[in-house]
């Protein structure tokens, strides 16, 4: 899974966003690291969606435009649930390896 | 549209490159999206924006991008766009592959140079290969250009899309810092050629390398790998063979062997073309994409001829004429199997990668 993938579904996990929701949630959940185009987000939305791990919740009006909502699938949840596993079992790999004595970095 | 603000009709516009079904699926979705993302709720500056912004450079180049993953596509992607997705990976497969055989007779010219080639009396280089005289870069920089060629092809084989794609953007840079050093020295033998093979054979490539995204099947190695050598004993080795025996006469330039090859290949493969049995192949598809290349790169390369730039010899125009229409003649035959296999090729693998 892309980390842009990963930002996206993290950005749905607690409930439906449209897409700029998406795009801002993603912005904060990332500390500004990660900050989507339009058409990036769109792309990784259409992946998504064709594989069942997001799906359309709802439309509403806003300024005389549809806003459609996107909320995560049961599979998609139990894809984001693994993959945050996955990263943050190699963050402890990473932290025990940094823990352990070993010789100085240079400079 | 003629009621939308200016900025909803400009983005329209640049949405107006992806593919029709895309649009159909997601298009007010990107245009609200967008909207919202410049929108202030003020409503003096909103107005404004609405009337004097445009998409900035970054958001137009989310959408190119997008787009040519979507037309180039891969898995899950609907049959035609998977069709000329595989034809240009396959495509730009060949071409890397004419790179990566110069690459392997640079290779032999090192060995040349230092008495350990097995025929050892071969004659020089053909002048086309070896290093421009009057150019101040070390001839090193060059070769070591050639042979990241088949370093790029061999990648891009096994799947290291990226590494590939990083090596191909350098080598693509040398070689234009070279030929430009050569134009502007007045060193290049052959400058029409010259600029053809390189846009044809090094920015065509870098640019269609997009198609090897995250969706695109992965390339059958043993085939493609064992392509490599097999082109060079039997393209490279008889040119080499003709020229040591003093036939060079007969050896034709690169763009004639190119419409040479293209033209052998698509008379080998119009017997299932014309059957039918090819329905539902790449290949023709592919075919016509080469030959498409192989005659402008020959058109292109006559103007050396026709300006006296490089063997100044009246026949070489008829051969190149002969050359192009043979080239033409064969790729008809498998033509219209290429318009069918856009839509008779079987479907593509059906679920992308995540994101």
């Amino acid at each position: 899974m892309t980390g842009q993938a990963f930002f996206v579904l993290t950005a749905l996990a607690d409930g439906p966003r449209h897409g700029y929701g998406i795009v801002g949630e993603v912005a904060e959940l990332s500390q500004g690291r990660v900050k989507l185009k339009i058409g990036s987000l769109y792309g990784v939305l259409d992946r998504l969606a064709s594989a069942g791990l997001i799906e359309p919740d709802r439309e509403e009006a806003h300024d005389g435009r549809l806003r459609r909502y996107y909320r995560l699938t049961r599979d998609g949840r139990g894809a984001l649930a693994e993959e945050a596993e996955l990263r943050a079992a190699t963050a402890r790999v990473v932290r025990a390896r940094l823990a352990r004595p070993g010789p100085q970095a240079a400079g | 549209m003629s009621g939308e603000p200016l900025l909803e009709q400009r983005y329209r516009r640049v949405l107006r490159l992806l593919p029709g079904y895309y649009r159909e699926r997601w298009e007010e979705d990107m245009v609200a999206a967008f909207l919202d993302s410049w929108l202030t709720g003020d409503p003096y500056t909103d107005e404004c924006v609405l009337e004097f912004c445009k998409p900035a450079w970054q958001e137009v180049a989310s959408v190119v991008l997008l787009a040519a993953r979507l037309y180039l596509g891969g898995a899950g992607a609907p049959r035609r766009y998977f069709a000329w997705g595989q034809a240009v990976r396959f495509t730009m497969l060949a071409l890397l592959m004419v790179h990566a055989v110069r690459g392997l007779d640079g290779l032999r010219l090192v060995f040349l140079e230092r008495g350990l080639h097995p025929l050892g009396s071969v004659p020089a280089p053909p002048a086309a290969m070896a290093p421009m005289p009057g150019i101040a870069w070390p001839a090193g920089v060059w070769y070591l250009a050639g042979y990241a060629w088949i370093v790029i092809f061999v990648a891009l084989v096994l799947g290291h899309y990226r590494a590939a794609r990083v090596l191909a953007v350098m080598a693509a840079v040398i070689d234009l810092v070279w030929l430009a050093q050569g134009q502007l020295t007045g060193a290049l033998l052959s400058p029409y050629g010259s600029w053809a093979f390189w846009i044809l054979c090094d920015l065509v490539p870098v640019l269609a390398m997009a198609a090897f995204h995250r969706d695109a099947p992965p390339v059958t190695r043993r085939p493609w790998l064992l392509a490599l050598p097999a082109n060079y004993l039997l393209v490279a080795v008889p040119e080499l063979a003709a020229t040591a025996t003093g036939h060079q006469a007969w050896v034709p330039d690169l763009p004639g062997l190119s419409c040479i090859l293209v033209a052998v290949l698509c008379l080998a493969h119009a017997p299932k073309a014309l059957s039918g049995r090819a329905s539902g192949s790449v290949w023709s598809l592919t075919l016509v994409l080469l030959a498409a290349v192989a005659a402008a790169y020959r058109i292109i390369s006559l103007g050396d001829h026709l300006q006296g730039h490089y063997l100044q010899d009246p026949h070489l125009i008829a051969v190149g004429l002969a050359e192009l229409v043979t080239l033409i003649a064969a790729v008809a035959l498998i033509t219209p199997d290429a318009g069918r296999a856009q839509t008779a090729m079987p479907a593509p693998p059906a679920q992308p990668q995540p994101g």
